[in-house]
Protein backbone atom coordinates (compact mmCIF):
# COMPACT_ATOMS: atom_id res chain seq x y z
CA UNK A 1 0.00 0.00 0.00
CA UNK A 2 2.55 2.34 0.98
CA UNK A 3 4.18 1.77 -2.12
CA UNK A 4 1.44 2.93 -4.77
CA UNK A 5 1.30 6.19 -2.32
CA UNK A 6 4.60 6.92 -2.69
CA UNK A 7 5.27 8.68 -5.91
CA UNK A 8 8.20 7.97 -7.42
CA UNK A 9 11.18 10.37 -7.39
CA UNK A 10 11.79 12.29 -10.33
CA UNK A 11 15.03 11.03 -12.64
CA UNK A 12 18.05 13.15 -13.48
CA UNK A 13 20.87 12.22 -15.80
CA UNK A 14 23.83 13.88 -14.91
CA UNK A 15 26.46 14.25 -17.91
CA UNK A 16 29.59 15.21 -17.12
CA UNK A 17 33.67 13.60 -17.22
CA UNK A 18 34.57 14.77 -14.15
CA UNK A 19 33.50 12.02 -11.76
CA UNK A 20 33.92 14.66 -8.76
CA UNK A 21 31.86 17.36 -10.50
CA UNK A 22 29.53 14.26 -11.36
CA UNK A 23 29.28 12.75 -7.44
CA UNK A 24 28.46 16.61 -6.07
CA UNK A 25 25.46 17.51 -8.66
CA UNK A 26 24.54 13.80 -7.60
CA UNK A 27 24.91 14.34 -3.75
CA UNK A 28 23.50 17.63 -3.91
CA UNK A 29 20.15 16.33 -6.11
CA UNK A 30 20.08 13.07 -4.14
CA UNK A 31 19.38 15.69 -0.74
CA UNK A 32 17.30 17.45 -2.53
CA UNK A 33 14.61 14.30 -3.31
CA UNK A 34 15.96 13.31 -6.91
CA UNK A 35 16.88 10.06 -8.23
CA UNK A 36 20.48 10.63 -10.28
CA UNK A 37 22.06 8.44 -13.05
CA UNK A 38 25.52 9.46 -14.44
CA UNK A 39 27.10 9.66 -17.68
CA UNK A 40 30.56 10.79 -18.71
CA UNK A 41 29.91 11.88 -21.93
CA UNK A 42 27.67 12.10 -24.98
CA UNK A 43 27.98 8.99 -26.25
CA UNK A 44 27.05 6.67 -22.55
CA UNK A 45 24.22 9.93 -22.11
CA UNK A 46 22.66 8.79 -25.76
CA UNK A 47 22.79 5.08 -24.85
CA UNK A 48 20.80 5.78 -21.24
CA UNK A 49 17.91 7.97 -22.35
CA UNK A 50 17.45 5.83 -25.41
CA UNK A 51 17.22 2.54 -22.40
CA UNK A 52 15.06 4.58 -19.88
CA UNK A 53 13.43 7.43 -19.23
CA UNK A 54 14.50 10.79 -17.73
CA UNK A 55 13.13 13.70 -16.63
CA UNK A 56 15.60 16.12 -16.91
CA UNK A 57 19.15 15.55 -18.32
CA UNK A 58 22.08 18.20 -17.14
CA UNK A 59 25.08 18.33 -19.30
CA UNK A 60 28.26 19.71 -19.73
CA UNK A 61 29.61 21.26 -22.83
CA UNK A 62 33.39 19.92 -22.72
CA UNK A 63 33.56 16.25 -22.68
CA UNK A 64 36.16 13.77 -25.00
CA UNK A 65 34.47 11.55 -27.15
CA UNK A 66 30.98 13.30 -27.38
CA UNK A 67 30.89 16.62 -26.22
CA UNK A 68 27.34 18.38 -24.78
CA UNK A 69 26.34 20.31 -27.97
CA UNK A 70 26.58 17.34 -29.98
CA UNK A 71 24.67 15.35 -27.50
CA UNK A 72 22.22 17.87 -27.62
CA UNK A 73 21.99 17.88 -31.26
CA UNK A 74 21.28 13.71 -31.59
CA UNK A 75 19.14 14.13 -28.16
CA UNK A 76 16.21 16.60 -30.86
CA UNK A 77 16.75 14.32 -33.70
CA UNK A 78 15.82 11.45 -31.92
CA UNK A 79 12.19 9.90 -31.13
CA UNK A 80 9.83 12.10 -30.16
CA UNK A 81 9.48 11.06 -26.48
CA UNK A 82 13.12 11.16 -25.88
CA UNK A 83 13.58 14.29 -28.35
CA UNK A 84 11.27 16.57 -25.93
CA UNK A 85 13.23 15.29 -22.71
CA UNK A 86 13.96 18.91 -20.80
CA UNK A 87 17.93 19.54 -21.43
CA UNK A 88 19.88 22.06 -18.60
CA UNK A 89 23.16 22.84 -19.74
CA UNK A 90 26.04 23.65 -17.67
CA UNK A 91 29.08 24.95 -18.35
CA UNK A 92 32.09 27.21 -17.98
CA UNK A 93 32.25 28.85 -20.94
CA UNK A 94 29.81 32.24 -19.99
CA UNK A 95 30.04 33.74 -23.59
CA UNK A 96 26.91 35.13 -25.75
CA UNK A 97 28.41 32.81 -28.35
CA UNK A 98 28.10 29.49 -26.08
CA UNK A 99 24.66 30.57 -25.16
CA UNK A 100 23.70 30.88 -28.67
CA UNK A 101 24.73 27.75 -29.18
CA UNK A 102 23.37 26.05 -26.92
CA UNK A 103 19.78 27.16 -27.07
CA UNK A 104 20.05 26.46 -31.34
CA UNK A 105 21.34 22.94 -30.13
CA UNK A 106 18.00 22.08 -28.04
CA UNK A 107 18.82 22.99 -24.25
CA UNK A 108 16.31 24.16 -22.17
CA UNK A 109 18.29 26.63 -19.82
CA UNK A 110 21.87 27.53 -19.31
CA UNK A 111 24.31 27.66 -16.11
CA UNK A 112 27.56 28.85 -16.26
CA UNK A 113 30.05 27.30 -13.42
CA UNK A 114 30.49 27.49 -10.85
CA UNK A 115 26.85 26.29 -9.88
CA UNK A 116 25.71 26.66 -5.98
CA UNK A 117 23.31 23.96 -4.23
CA UNK A 118 20.21 26.15 -3.89
CA UNK A 119 20.74 27.37 -7.33
CA UNK A 120 21.06 23.57 -9.36
CA UNK A 121 18.02 22.25 -6.78
CA UNK A 122 16.12 25.48 -7.97
CA UNK A 123 16.47 24.93 -12.08
CA UNK A 124 16.30 21.23 -11.38
CA UNK A 125 12.53 21.25 -9.75
CA UNK A 126 11.83 24.08 -12.29
CA UNK A 127 12.72 21.70 -15.63
CA UNK A 128 10.97 18.84 -13.83
CA UNK A 129 8.12 20.84 -12.48
CA UNK A 130 8.88 19.56 -9.07
CA UNK A 131 7.45 21.60 -6.46
CA UNK A 132 10.46 23.73 -4.58
CA UNK B 1 59.53 -1.68 19.89
CA UNK B 2 61.50 0.20 21.67
CA UNK B 3 58.83 1.07 24.02
CA UNK B 4 60.84 -2.24 26.30
CA UNK B 5 63.04 0.59 27.95
CA UNK B 6 61.77 2.79 31.18
CA UNK B 7 60.78 6.22 30.90
CA UNK B 8 62.83 9.30 31.04
CA UNK B 9 63.40 10.06 35.40
CA UNK B 10 61.87 13.34 34.87
CA UNK B 11 58.81 12.44 33.64
CA UNK B 12 55.77 13.13 35.89
CA UNK B 13 54.01 10.62 38.17
CA UNK B 14 50.88 8.73 36.53
CA UNK B 15 48.25 6.62 38.87
CA UNK B 16 46.00 4.21 37.79
CA UNK B 17 43.32 5.78 38.42
CA UNK B 18 44.83 9.05 36.44
CA UNK B 19 45.53 6.41 33.33
CA UNK B 20 41.78 5.20 33.76
CA UNK B 21 40.11 8.46 33.50
CA UNK B 22 42.24 9.23 30.88
CA UNK B 23 41.10 6.37 28.43
CA UNK B 24 37.69 6.79 29.28
CA UNK B 25 37.93 10.63 28.21
CA UNK B 26 40.05 9.33 24.95
CA UNK B 27 37.17 6.62 24.59
CA UNK B 28 34.55 9.02 24.68
CA UNK B 29 35.79 11.45 22.57
CA UNK B 30 37.62 9.05 19.89
CA UNK B 31 36.51 5.49 19.84
CA UNK B 32 39.96 4.15 20.94
CA UNK B 33 40.06 1.80 23.58
CA UNK B 34 43.37 0.51 25.10
CA UNK B 35 43.26 -2.25 27.54
CA UNK B 36 45.48 -2.64 30.72
CA UNK B 37 48.26 -4.49 29.11
CA UNK B 38 48.67 -1.64 26.76
CA UNK B 39 49.42 0.61 30.08
CA UNK B 40 52.82 1.55 28.89
CA UNK B 41 52.33 2.39 25.73
CA UNK B 42 49.56 4.72 27.11
CA UNK B 43 51.99 6.11 29.44
CA UNK B 44 54.82 6.70 27.24
CA UNK B 45 52.38 8.81 24.74
CA UNK B 46 50.72 10.51 27.92
CA UNK B 47 54.09 11.60 29.16
CA UNK B 48 55.06 12.72 25.76
CA UNK B 49 52.23 15.07 25.63
CA UNK B 50 52.71 16.38 29.40
CA UNK B 51 55.67 17.53 28.19
CA UNK B 52 55.05 18.64 24.71
CA UNK B 53 52.38 21.47 26.40
CA UNK B 54 54.69 21.96 29.28
CA UNK B 55 52.08 20.90 31.91
CA UNK B 56 53.58 20.41 34.87
CA UNK B 57 51.45 17.29 35.84
CA UNK B 58 48.45 14.99 34.96
CA UNK B 59 46.20 17.59 36.20
CA UNK B 60 47.09 20.25 34.35
CA UNK B 61 47.34 18.18 31.41
CA UNK B 62 44.28 16.53 31.54
CA UNK B 63 42.53 20.02 31.81
CA UNK B 64 44.45 21.55 28.86
CA UNK B 65 42.82 18.19 27.18
CA UNK B 66 39.14 18.55 28.14
CA UNK B 67 38.95 22.17 27.06
CA UNK B 68 40.74 21.33 23.67
CA UNK B 69 43.17 24.30 23.97
CA UNK B 70 45.55 24.39 21.11
CA UNK B 71 43.89 21.30 19.44
CA UNK B 72 45.27 19.08 21.92
CA UNK B 73 42.98 16.27 21.19
CA UNK B 74 44.21 16.40 17.48
CA UNK B 75 47.54 16.34 19.42
CA UNK B 76 46.85 13.36 21.23
CA UNK B 77 45.31 11.41 18.68
CA UNK B 78 47.72 11.50 16.46
CA UNK B 79 49.94 10.73 18.56
CA UNK B 80 48.40 7.43 19.49
CA UNK B 81 47.43 6.47 15.72
CA UNK B 82 51.30 6.56 14.10
CA UNK B 83 49.92 3.52 11.64
CA UNK B 84 46.39 4.54 11.25
CA UNK B 85 44.92 7.79 10.25
CA UNK B 86 41.25 8.59 10.15
CA UNK B 87 38.64 10.75 7.85
CA UNK B 88 39.26 14.55 7.87
CA UNK B 89 42.36 14.72 10.02
CA UNK B 90 43.89 17.75 10.81
CA UNK B 91 41.13 19.81 9.28
CA UNK B 92 42.40 23.08 9.66
CA UNK B 93 44.68 21.98 6.38
CA UNK B 94 41.70 21.33 4.67
CA UNK B 95 40.34 24.38 5.79
CA UNK B 96 42.69 26.31 4.62
CA UNK B 97 42.89 24.63 1.14
CA UNK B 98 39.43 25.91 0.48
CA UNK B 99 39.40 28.88 1.65
CA UNK B 100 42.44 30.26 0.91
CA UNK B 101 45.36 27.99 -1.09
CA UNK B 102 42.42 26.77 -4.20
CA UNK B 103 40.99 30.27 -4.53
CA UNK B 104 44.78 31.52 -4.65
CA UNK B 105 45.70 28.85 -7.43
CA UNK B 106 42.59 29.57 -9.40
CA UNK B 107 42.94 33.06 -9.62
CA UNK B 108 46.14 32.09 -12.79
CA UNK B 109 43.66 30.03 -13.73
CA UNK B 110 40.92 29.73 -16.92
CA UNK B 111 37.77 28.00 -15.73
CA UNK B 112 37.63 24.21 -16.18
CA UNK B 113 41.32 23.95 -16.01
CA UNK B 114 42.76 21.11 -14.17
CA UNK B 115 43.86 21.05 -10.66
CA UNK B 116 45.90 18.36 -9.72
CA UNK B 117 46.00 17.55 -5.66
CA UNK B 118 48.47 15.03 -4.50
CA UNK B 119 48.03 12.81 -1.26
CA UNK B 120 51.26 10.89 -0.69
CA UNK B 121 51.32 9.16 1.64
CA UNK B 122 47.99 8.09 1.49
CA UNK B 123 48.02 5.20 3.31
CA UNK B 124 44.41 3.26 3.36
CA UNK B 125 42.85 6.39 1.92
CA UNK B 126 41.16 8.45 4.01
CA UNK B 127 43.45 11.58 3.20
CA UNK B 128 42.35 11.61 -0.70
CA UNK B 129 39.35 10.45 0.17
CA UNK B 130 38.54 13.68 2.71
CA UNK B 131 39.80 15.60 0.02
CA UNK B 132 37.13 14.77 -2.37
CA UNK B 133 34.76 15.03 0.28
CA UNK B 134 35.72 17.85 1.73
CA UNK B 135 35.99 19.84 -1.91
CA UNK B 136 32.37 18.87 -2.65
CA UNK B 137 31.29 20.19 1.03
CA UNK B 138 33.30 22.88 1.31
CA UNK B 139 34.60 25.00 -1.82
CA UNK B 140 32.12 26.62 -4.12
CA UNK B 141 34.16 26.21 -7.42
CA UNK B 142 34.29 22.07 -7.06
CA UNK B 143 32.19 21.95 -11.01
CA UNK B 144 34.26 24.83 -11.96
CA UNK B 145 37.77 23.02 -12.42
CA UNK B 146 38.76 19.60 -13.45
CA UNK B 147 39.99 18.24 -10.31
CA UNK B 148 42.31 15.68 -10.43
CA UNK B 149 43.29 13.71 -6.94
CA UNK B 150 46.28 11.33 -6.83
CA UNK B 151 47.04 9.03 -3.45
CA UNK B 152 50.10 7.56 -3.50
CA UNK B 153 51.98 5.28 -0.89
CA UNK B 154 55.08 2.40 -1.15
CA UNK B 155 52.77 0.13 0.77
CA UNK B 156 51.12 -1.41 -2.46
CA UNK B 157 48.73 -3.24 0.65
CA UNK B 158 47.75 0.16 1.76
CA UNK B 159 46.90 1.03 -2.19
CA UNK B 160 44.77 -2.38 -1.89
CA UNK B 161 42.53 -0.77 0.95
CA UNK B 162 42.40 2.48 -0.25
CA UNK B 163 41.05 1.75 -3.67
CA UNK B 164 38.33 -0.68 -1.81
CA UNK B 165 37.61 1.94 0.39
CA UNK B 166 36.42 0.12 3.19
CA UNK B 167 36.68 1.70 6.69
CA UNK B 168 35.29 0.99 10.22
CA UNK B 169 33.92 3.38 13.11
CA UNK B 170 37.54 5.07 13.99
CA UNK B 171 37.84 6.24 10.72
CA UNK B 172 35.08 7.75 10.49
CA UNK B 173 34.83 9.59 13.71
CA UNK B 174 35.54 12.61 12.56
CA UNK B 175 32.67 13.17 10.23
CA UNK B 176 28.95 14.13 10.32
CA UNK B 177 26.53 11.26 10.14
CA UNK B 178 24.89 13.17 7.00
CA UNK B 179 28.40 13.02 5.42
CA UNK B 180 28.40 9.26 6.38
CA UNK B 181 25.12 8.72 5.02
CA UNK B 182 25.46 10.45 1.95
CA UNK B 183 29.00 8.52 0.61
CA UNK B 184 29.32 5.82 2.70
CA UNK B 185 26.78 2.47 2.16
CA UNK B 186 27.18 -0.21 4.83
CA UNK B 187 29.19 -3.85 4.26
CA UNK B 188 29.96 -6.86 6.12
CA UNK B 189 30.85 -6.51 9.59
CA UNK B 190 29.71 -3.46 10.21
CA UNK B 191 32.05 -1.56 8.32
CA UNK B 192 31.18 0.95 5.78
CA UNK B 193 32.49 1.15 2.22
CA UNK B 194 33.11 4.83 0.33
CA UNK B 195 31.13 5.51 -2.85
CA UNK B 196 32.17 4.12 -6.34
CA UNK B 197 31.90 7.48 -7.62
CA UNK B 198 34.36 8.27 -5.06
CA UNK B 199 36.13 5.45 -5.56
CA UNK B 200 36.60 5.63 -9.01
CA UNK B 201 37.75 9.61 -8.24
CA UNK B 202 40.95 9.23 -7.23
CA UNK B 203 43.82 7.48 -8.91
CA UNK B 204 45.87 4.94 -6.48
CA UNK B 205 49.58 4.40 -7.34
CA UNK B 206 52.77 3.35 -5.91
CA UNK B 207 55.91 5.68 -5.37
CA UNK B 208 58.51 5.98 -2.89
CA UNK B 209 59.30 9.65 -1.68
CA UNK B 210 62.97 8.99 -1.51
CA UNK B 211 62.99 7.25 -5.60
CA UNK B 212 64.10 10.12 -7.21
CA UNK B 213 62.95 7.99 -10.19
CA UNK B 214 60.07 6.94 -8.77
CA UNK B 215 59.39 10.69 -8.21
CA UNK B 216 59.53 11.76 -11.64
CA UNK B 217 56.38 9.95 -13.13
CA UNK B 218 54.75 13.20 -10.87
CA UNK B 219 54.83 16.49 -11.84
CA UNK B 220 52.38 19.79 -11.93
CA UNK B 221 50.52 19.20 -8.76
CA UNK B 222 49.24 22.66 -7.65
CA UNK B 223 48.97 21.21 -3.93
CA UNK B 224 50.72 18.82 -2.15
CA UNK B 225 49.26 16.67 1.16
CA UNK B 226 52.43 15.61 2.56
CA UNK B 227 52.05 14.83 6.39
CA UNK B 228 53.37 12.64 9.07
CA UNK B 229 55.75 10.92 7.35
CA UNK B 230 59.02 13.21 7.10
CA UNK B 231 59.07 12.86 10.74
CA UNK B 232 59.94 9.42 10.44
CA UNK B 233 63.43 9.95 7.93
CA UNK B 234 66.48 10.60 8.73
CA UNK B 235 67.87 14.35 7.62
CA UNK B 236 69.53 13.18 4.38
CA UNK B 237 66.31 11.37 3.15
CA UNK B 238 64.46 14.21 4.46
CA UNK B 239 66.31 16.33 2.52
CA UNK B 240 66.06 14.57 -0.58
CA UNK B 241 62.24 13.94 -0.31
CA UNK B 242 61.65 17.34 0.52
CA UNK B 243 63.89 17.82 -3.31
CA UNK B 244 61.88 15.40 -4.53
CA UNK B 245 58.33 17.30 -3.78
CA UNK B 246 59.57 20.18 -5.13
CA UNK B 247 60.37 18.99 -8.26
CA UNK B 248 56.68 18.02 -7.86
CA UNK B 249 55.02 20.57 -8.02
CA UNK B 250 54.10 23.58 -10.48
CA UNK B 251 55.98 26.68 -9.56
CA UNK B 252 53.44 28.27 -7.08
CA UNK B 253 52.03 25.37 -5.61
CA UNK B 254 51.88 24.55 -2.35
CA UNK B 255 52.73 21.25 0.25
CA UNK B 256 51.11 20.80 3.39
CA UNK B 257 53.24 19.03 5.87
CA UNK B 258 52.06 17.24 9.54
CA UNK B 259 52.04 19.60 12.67
CA UNK B 260 54.83 18.74 14.28
CA UNK B 261 56.98 19.00 10.90
CA UNK B 262 58.19 22.22 9.12
CA UNK B 263 60.21 22.75 5.91
CA UNK B 264 62.11 24.94 7.04
CA UNK B 265 63.91 23.05 9.08
CA UNK B 266 64.49 20.72 6.45
CA UNK B 267 65.40 22.28 2.95
CA UNK B 268 65.49 26.15 1.80
CA UNK B 269 64.11 25.86 -1.50
CA UNK B 270 60.52 26.10 -0.02
CA UNK B 271 58.92 29.54 1.26
CA UNK B 272 56.35 29.46 4.42
CA UNK B 273 53.11 30.44 3.40
CA UNK B 274 51.38 31.78 6.76
CA UNK B 275 47.56 31.90 5.79
CA UNK B 276 44.80 32.00 8.83
CA UNK B 277 43.88 28.07 9.33
CA UNK B 278 47.56 26.63 8.39
CA UNK B 279 50.89 27.35 7.54
CA UNK B 280 52.16 25.61 4.50
CA UNK B 281 55.22 25.79 1.96
CA UNK B 282 55.45 27.36 -1.53
CA UNK B 283 57.60 26.36 -4.20
CA UNK B 284 58.56 30.22 -5.52
CA UNK B 285 56.75 30.92 -8.94
CA UNK B 286 60.35 31.94 -10.29
CA UNK B 287 63.32 29.74 -9.25
CA UNK B 288 65.94 32.31 -7.98
CA UNK B 289 69.70 30.96 -8.71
Amino acid sequence: MADSATPAKAKVLVVDDSSLVRLYYRSVLETAGFEVKQAINGIEAMEKVLSEPFDLVIVDVNMPRMDGFTFLRSLRSATADVATLPALMISTEAGEQDLAEARMAGANFYLVKPVAEAELVRHVCVLTGVAL
Amino acid sequence: MDDSKGGSSNAVHISSEQVQRFCEFLYRRTGMSFAESKRYFIDRRLEDRIAATGSSSFQEYFSLLRTDADQEIEHLINSFTVNETYFYREEHQLRCMTESLLDAMVSQKEPGATLRIWSIPCSTGEEPYSIALWLMENWPQVDNYNIEIVGSDIDTRALKAAAEGVYGDRALMRLSRDIIGRYFGPVTGGNRQIDEGLRNSIAFTRANLIDSEDMMQYRDFDLIFCRNVLIYFDDASRRLAAENLYDCLRPGGYICLGHSESMSRISPLFRVSRFPAAIVYQRPEADHG
